[in-house]
């Protein structure tokens, strides 16, 4: 291999003029290696300058437009002589040639939208449409680019266009996670009576963040609340813990009985969840259940029942369990210790002597 | 005679769209894109109203409406600003300040509410 490449270098160094191939081999590989630096140098800093360059001019480009786009909304929202179907005609033929120029555009019209309501936000959407930007939005949805796919649905969703659900439904179970979110957010606020229609197509797991942004969603949500027990027997666990948690957040007792069921689910993720949802509801009947099972529960769990007995259980409760705690599990004996203080109640009463070995003072609250 | 509005807001879009809209109702209107130049525009003009948001550079909104209320406390003020929070509206009506208006906000009644605090700042003077 080495051989093979000193033999390139010697034919390459035998094409070059004499007054180099004349010189110590040393130095010609020094001079030849010089000369090709030098021209990869070239063409890096030419294209550093072209990136710069074409960035001013983009930079220009929109300072310009972004005035003339403002001064053209003022005039569209505000001046009563203003002719718009001509007006918007003429200003699209003239300055919105380019994809860059329809991007600037559109930028545009969000701050604008960001800023104003009432009878100027239909008057942006006309301005939108004038434009010919729905379009445009929509090839960008078509794109495989999936960065152009989320900031076309986030355009959609803050100006409240319409578009083919078809394409909003593909994206649900998409691998890029802020596409997926940008199209549970669109779908959501645009429905008029489902807004979490979505989760009968998702079939990936909804993440934690994914979670929130849902529920975000539905806090600015203008409809009536979905009943969300319609999604605790989906496939996917995460989409019923979500429903459970906002079960709990939105006071729909009416769904405590499937609730309970779920405290006898298989899986304990969803039996956590059914306990801290049943606890958020203060929901009396959960406490003899919680006990019955309480053996049998993983860790973390019997964590879940010894808060919930803190938070609405009594003496009583506390009485049962303490007869099935174990030494193993030290993070469960100060569970239970804390419960017992919050009661006012002397823990060792109800275990074992074998579990006085943490003492109140050193308990971590 | 025209009224003279100050307007003092950082983002170029709402105050070219103000300006616009107050310069329409017929209004003479001043820009000021930070609490520093709005002092110094107040130092050369005088004015009739100011319009004007919480955050901005150099000045903060309530150091200025502090500012103006100790050296120009006949000009009404009616602040534009994205806070919705109860606290920050009710410090600013304990600075002082006439009116607040919360971003998005509506063109057509922000005109009227300049209006309505126009009126009653001439009343008081009356008064």
């Amino acid at each position: 291999m080495l051989d093979h490449n000193m033999m390139l270098l010697h034919l390459t160094m035998g094409n070059l003029p004499f007054y180099i191939s004349d010189l110590p081999v040393v130095l010609e590989i020094n001079l030849v290696m010089t000369m090709v630096f030098v021209v990869l140098t070239i063409l890096l800093l030419s294209l550093i300058l072209y990136l710069r360059v074409h960035k001013n001019s983009q930079n220009h480009r929109r300072k310009k437009l972004n005035l003339f786009i403002i001064d053209f909304i003022n005039n569209y929202l505000f001046n009563e002589d203003f002719d718009k179907e001509k007006e918007t005609r003429n200003f699209k033929n003239r300055h919105l040639r380019t994809s860059l120029d329809k991007q600037i555009a559109i930028d545009q019209i969000l701050v604008f939208a960001e800023n104003l309501k009432g009878e100027s936000s239909a008057s942006l959407k006309e301005v939108f449409y004038g434009f010919g930007l729905k379009e445009f939005l929509l090839t960008k949805l078509t794109s495989k680019a999936w960065y152009k796919q989320a900031k076309a649905l986030n355009v959609a969703y803050q100006l409240n266009l319409e578009i083919p659900m078809t394409l909003v439904d593909s994206l649900f179970n998409t691998n890029y996670k802020k596409l997926r979110q940008q199209a549970f957010l669109y779908y959501l606020h645009m429905s008029t009576e489902n807004p979490l229609g979505f989760l009968d197509k998702v079939e990936i797991p909804l993440t934690l963040w994914e979670q929130i942004y849902i529920e975000n969603g539905l806090k600015s949500y203008d409809g009536e609340t979905p009943d969300f027990s319609k999604w605790l027997h989906h496939d996917i666990s995460s989409v019923v813990i979500f429903c459970m948690k906002m079960i709990a957040d939105y006071n729909q007792f009416e769904h405590i009985p499937i609730l309970l069921r779920f405290l006898h689910h298989q899986n304990p993720e969803l039996r956590q969840q059914a306990i801290i949802s049943l606890r958020k509801m203060e929901e009396p009947e959960l406490l003899p259940i919680l006990i019955h099972n309480f053996n049998e529960e993983t860790l973390l769990i019997k964590h879940e029942i010894l808060k919930t007995i803190g938070k609405i259980g009594s003496e009583k409760h506390l009485k049962s369990i303490g007869k099935f705690m174990v030494t193993e599990e030290p993070s469960l004996e100060v569970e239970f210790k804390k419960v017992a203080l919050q009661k006012n109640l002397e823990a060792s009463h109800f275990l074992g002597a074998n579990f006085n070995t943490i003492k109140y003072d050193n308990l971590p609250y | 005679m025209k009224k003279k509005i100050l307007v003092i807001e950082d983002n170029p879009m709402v105050v070219k769209s103000l300006e616009f809209k107050l310069t329409k109702e017929g209004y003479e209107v001043t820009t000021a894109i930070d609490g520093r130049s709005a002092m110094e525009e107040l130092e050369t003009n005088s004015f009739d109203l100011i319009l004007t948001d919480l955050m901005l550079p150099f000045v903060s909104g309530s150091q200025l409406i502090e500012h103006i209320k100790k050296n120009y406390p006949t000009i009404p003020i009616i602040v534009l600003s994205t806070a919705t929070q109860e606290d920050i509206i009710t410090d600013a009506f304990n600075m002082g300040v006439d009116d607040f208006i919360s971003k998005p906000f509506s063109p057509n009644e922000l005109t009227l509410r300049v209006k309505r605090s126009l009126g009653a700042s001439k009343k008081n003077i009356h008064s």
